[in-house]
């Protein structure tokens, strides 16, 4: 009876613990994804800031609204070189009670890589080739570490561009086109022209999303980007060249491997499931031994571990950080164009896999060409 | 019943004494540093201390230097951008300004610098005065403006990894002071620097 008292007792403590989820109201919404962005930027804990401002950032570029990204990218995003140090978030997201994504948002590889390669487009429309360049090159670090040797550093349109900005600043650039070849397979890049002076950076589609796996969500695995674009035709000046992709963000992220930290969670996640299973079988033999008199004590000491087991067990917490940038795209691709100084109306043609427009999505953007920089351009489908 | 009494109340106050804040009340603490030091959020890339550090040598190397310090009359010296072949975004007038304003403090009126970059707003000015829009321009006596008896510019390289073991970057800074009538790089100096760090574990 006492058993059956201290029971009740404890399934009481349990519900009364349970929280009702909290209601969330749809956020307000005027059409306005920046201002929207914004919104969500400054209601966010400061953990999450980055991750927003990442966000925002893409939606103020997709709109023209290039200050304003720029201005979000140079914010969320640590310098080239700096180290991310230890702190009180990051500590906790090694602890055996708290999730990964306790920790400030900086990104898993390729969206640090996609943070390099918007920043280096920006120095570049600013007229600042070589500072861009510099962006390329840490973005491609920023992938150097891919479990698997063949996929560190292998973005192709980094090493692309980095060579093409070589070229065009008169050095020999053929290096890093070399390397951009060799990892772009059977897909055929352009050849540097040095005196192209409209760069076309195209981004395609809706790039990967983290989800948790694993037994107990120790682990991110990715849901696949898509895209019905599989490459673009642009026609400017009487011509027409064939934009391809040249690299799929998808590809990119499922590539990175084992990180250090899924060696954390892996260790959180035995802890967990051993504490469950200690659980599982603590309660319910003790349960059955503390209903004999004879096996009382021991029934209780049981039930005691069993319950430890459970605390320790339920408390743990070894998921993974799944927060995405979740505007990503799924292809990136790039078109080097000379044109006249002057304005000029681009035609950008979204082609499907079969090399079929698809209908509707076809864009005329107006350039002015400059005379002193490269006219850096941004279209996305 | 006594025993899980204890038991709850045991497993209640490690869970509660367990629990601890991680948002600081306290506001963001500002320490002021020499440009010289390096700071606790200190990098693999091009910092103050470099600039500082790097600007001072090249400017004693450029006053060392016989065209400069056997030179007759006030050498002209014009800064080109420096050209950036690292894997850092810089802000490329930096490293020269710091490098003329070592030069200018410290040559006792020995070295001149044109100011080129604002080639433009003076060629204005000078056409108003010109015009007689603006006062001044009786002075002007065909072209005043200087060329230069040197460029001083300069080139920043890198090598730059990435692994499991952490990251690594050198840094290699020339500068030269090269004679725009002949080519010939008539000085040269160089600062090599090389940096090594890792992300905490839970970014890599």
């Amino acid at each position: 009876m006492k058993i059956a008292t201290s029971i009740s007792l404890l399934c009481a403590v349990l519900f009364t613990a349970c929280q009702a989820p909290a209601i969330r109201h749809a956020p307000e919404f005027n059409g306005d994804l920046v201002a929207a962005g914004h919104r969500k930027i400054a209601q966010a804990p400061a953990h999450e800031k980055k991750r927003w401002q990442l966000i925002t950032a893409v939606h103020a570029l997709k709109l023209g609204r290039h200050d304003e990204a720029r201005a979000l990218l140079a914010t969320a995003m640590p310098s080239a070189g700096q180290i991310l140090q230890a702190d009180a978030r990051t500590r906790l997201a090694q602890s055996l009670f708290s999730p990964e994504n306790v920790k400030g948002f900086h990104g898993e590889s390729h969206e640090r890589v996609m943070g390099w390669f918007y920043r280096g487009m920006f120095y570049w429309m600013d007229g600042e080739p070589d500072n861009a360049r510099a962006c390329f090159r840490t973005a491609q670090l920023m992938d150097a570490l891919a479990a698997q040797p063949e996929h560190r550093a292998d973005w192709v349109l980094l090493d692309y561009l980095d060579g093409y900005i070589t070229t065009k600043l008169g050095r020999d650039g053929s290096d890093a086109g070399t390397r951009a070849q060799a990892n772009a397979g059977t897909t055929a890049l352009p050849d540097y022209n040095s005196k192209a002076n409209v760069m076309m950076f195209l981004q395609f589609g809706f790039g990967p999303m983290k989800k948790t796996g694993g037994d107990v969500g120790e682990k991110i695995v990715y849901d696949g980007g898509h895209s019905q674009t599989h490459s673009a035709r642009i026609t400017a000046g009487g011509r027409t060249i064939i934009a391809p992709v040249f690299d799929d963000l998808t590809f990119q992220a499922s590539t990175r491997g084992n990180r250090a930290m899924d060696a954390i969670l892996a260790k959180k996640a035995t802890l967990k499931k051993g504490g469950d299973l200690v659980g599982d079988i603590g309660v319910t033999a003790g349960a059955i031994l503390a209903s004999a008199p004879k096996t009382e004590g021991a029934g209780v000491a049981l039930l005691g571990a069993g319950l430890a087991g459970k605390i320790i067990g339920g408390s743990a917490e070894p998921y993974a950080d799944t927060r995405t940038w979740t505007n990503l795209p799924q292809h990136l691709s790039f078109a080097a164009l000379q044109l006249s100084a002057g304005t000029h109306t681009v035609t950008i043609e979204f082609l499907d896999a079969n090399g079929i427009a698809l209908p509707d999505r076809q864009k005329n953007v107006s350039v002015t060409v400059q005379t002193d920089r490269d006219t850096v351009v941004f279209v996305a489908d | 019943m006594k025993h899980i009494i204890t038991l709850f109340v045991g497993t209640a106050l490690c869970v509660v004494t367990g629990c601890t804040n991680i948002n600081s009340t306290h506001g963001p603490s500002v320490t002021e540093l020499r440009p010289g030091e390096r700071g606790f959020v200190a990098g693999l890339g091009i910092e103050s201390q470099d600039l500082v550090t790097i600007s001072e040598k090249m400017a004693r190397g450029i006053l060392g230097a016989d065209p400069i310090a056997k030179a007759e009359g006030k050498p002209v010296i014009v800064l080109e951008p420096i050209n950036n072949d690292t894997r850092f975004p810089i802000d490329k007038d930096i490293f020269l300004t710091r490098i003329r304003v070592a030069l200018t403090g410290n040559a006792a009126g020995k070295i001149s610098f044109v100011a080129r970059e604002h080639m433009d707003k003076l060629e204005k000015e000078r056409d108003l005065k010109i015009s007689g829009q603006v006062t001044g321009g009786k002075k002007i006596t065909g072209n005043k403006f200087k060329g230069a008896d040197f460029i001083l510019t300069g080139t920043f390289k890198a090598i730059s990894s990435r692994g499991a073991s952490g990251a690594s970057d050198y840094v290699l800074y020339t500068f030269q002071l090269i004679d725009p009538d002949t080519s010939d790089i008539v000085w040269e100096g160089f600062h090599e620097i090389k940096k090594q760090g890792k992300d905490d574990v839970t970014y890599r």
